[in-house]
């Protein structure tokens, strides 16, 4: 089994940097980039399993930049996690294929538990495709 | 749901009506008892003539014994009827939504295209505008009020889009993928999210999870979308001041079930069994696609279970929904 690959967006470096080091701690691959755009940009580059995106970020925002992610590639998991609850939102990020909806400040624990259910999610799905590959 | 009085008039009303359904025949059935209990029981006076008093009580204790056959299999056969009518009524609901859903996604389809290129089209404009001096930085006599044509065009395409995507979203015939779930967490991670709007508006929203549920095998995302719709429909429906009322428990030994009830204006009778419909909606035009609610529906019963309302015009609806577990020992 390869590493757990986690990306972390989010423009507040702060938290982006704190939140990086406590996943890597917890032996997650965790990465941090600071918006939207440069999220799709290494995406391209590199395999992540589950990608953390915060809603209000300038530029493109978490909710057009999960749609845009789960077009290029659409197995990738995407937690969205938001600072203010606005129901508007959740309910378009779940629509639009987010895995979960966190707000913040959400427990480490919590977190890791969240993104294991997405790991989880995204081999099932892998699995799925390679099944239905082999029985055409 | 916000109610609003008077016809929604924004969509086309599509109407399959329901083929009528067959009455129980109730009447016919009580007649046959009746018959059944009057044979025995007239033959007691010829036997009364003929051979005495005790054949006569044996003939009335036959027609007693057999009112009270009858009475136990009518009954019974009642019950099967009724039964029966809610299962049809359940199928042709499922049947309708799904001619609907194949309806409108065949249209979205259609409308998508010759939206993308309008869009398209509109960017393309933008981006002339802009090369010949007068992009919307630069109001050039009457340029301002077309580039502001411009703009609203892009708007209102953007909007179509939106709308034509829910569709095709609700028809797609995505398999969901099943996760042991924990029901309570799950449903309290999306009323945390609703409960800060809600507070804003003086609605609280109490809970009520039983302790010992079991792990539920479905489909977490899909399930947080149910959940969310029905908590910001609760949240909808009450003006200012009101409880939203968030209760699981076992249903029986494989299932769950929860429900969201609200002390809201409710929805009248005639609006309860189109609330599923797609575009079933009492909000102003341009403020819901009256497509959650059958989305809802869609997402339940790919995930097995059943989707239930329960409403009183001013006193509150309650959602209850209906998922099998599958009960898995231990953790995922």
């Amino acid at each position: 089994m390869s590493e757990f690959r986690v990306l972390i967006v989010d423009d507040e470096i702060d938290f982006l940097e704190t939140l990086v080091k406590r996943l890597k701690k917890r032996k997650l691959d965790a990465v941090g980039v600071a918006s939207g755009e440069k999220a799709l940009d290494i995406l391209d580059r590199e395999r992540f399993d589950v990608v953390i995106l915060d809603v209000r970020m300038p530029g493109l925002d978490g909710i057009e930049t999960l749609k845009e992610i789960k077009r290029r590639t659409p197995l990738t998991e995407v937690i969205m996690l938001t600072g203010h609850a606005s129901v508007e939102s959740g309910m378009q990020g779940m629509q639009s294929g987010a895995f979960d909806y966190v707000i913040k400040p959400a427990g480490i624990d919590d977190l890791i538990e969240k993104l294991n259910q997405a790991r989880e999610r995204k081999l099932l799905h892998e699995e799925r495709i390679r099944s239905d590959r082999k029985v055409p | 749901m916000r109610k609003e009085s008077g016809p929604t008039g924004r969509c086309p009303d599509i109407d399959i009506t329901p083929y009528p359904i067959e009455e129980p025949g109730q009447s016919r059935l009580r007649l046959f008892q009746v018959l059944i209990t009057l044979l025995p029981a007239a033959l007691a006076i010829p036997l009364f003539l003929c051979a005495g008093p005790i054949y006569a009580l044996l003939a009335l204790s036959v027609a007693a014994v057999s009112f009270m056959v009858a009475g136990y299999y009518i009954g019974r056969i009642a019950r099967a009827n009724e039964q029966k009518c809610k299962l049809d009524l359940q199928l042709i609901q499922s049947q309708k939504l799904a001619a609907i859903g194949e309806l409108s996604s065949g249209i979205a389809h259609e409308i998508n295209n010759p939206l993308a290129i309008i869009g398209q089209e509109v960017e393309w404009m933008k981006h002339l505008m802009k090369e010949a001096g007068c992009g919307s930085n630069t109001p050039v006599g009457g340029m301002s009020e077309f580039n502001d044509s411009l703009i609203e065009i892009g708007r209102q395409v953007d909007r179509c889009r939106e709308i034509t995507h829910k569709l095709l979203d609700f028809a797609r015939k995505k398999e969901p993928l099943i996760q042991a779930v924990d029901m309570n967490r799950l449903i309290e991670d999306m009323a945390k999210l609703v409960e800060k709007e809600a507070r804003q508006r003086n609605v609280l929203i109490e809970r009520n999870y039983q302790a010992d549920l079991p792990l539920v095998r479905t489909d977490p995302p899909l399930l947080r979308q149910v959940v969310l719709n029905l908590l910001n429909n609760a949240n909808w429906a009450i003006e200012d001041r009101g409880v939203i009322t968030i209760s699981t428990m076992r249903a029986g030994k494989n299932a769950v079930e929860f429900m969201v009830s609200d002390t809201g204006c409710g929805i009248p009778p005639e609006n309860l069994d189109k609330i599923f419909d797609p575009f079933f909606t009492t909000k102003p035009p341009g403020k819901g696609t009256g497509l959650g609610l059958s989305i809802c529906h869609g997402i339940i019963s790919k995930l097995g279970g059943s989707i239930s309302v329960d409403s009183e015009v001013g006193k509150g609806t309650t959602f209850t929904v209906h998922l099998p577990a599958e009960t898995t020992k231990g953790n995922n």
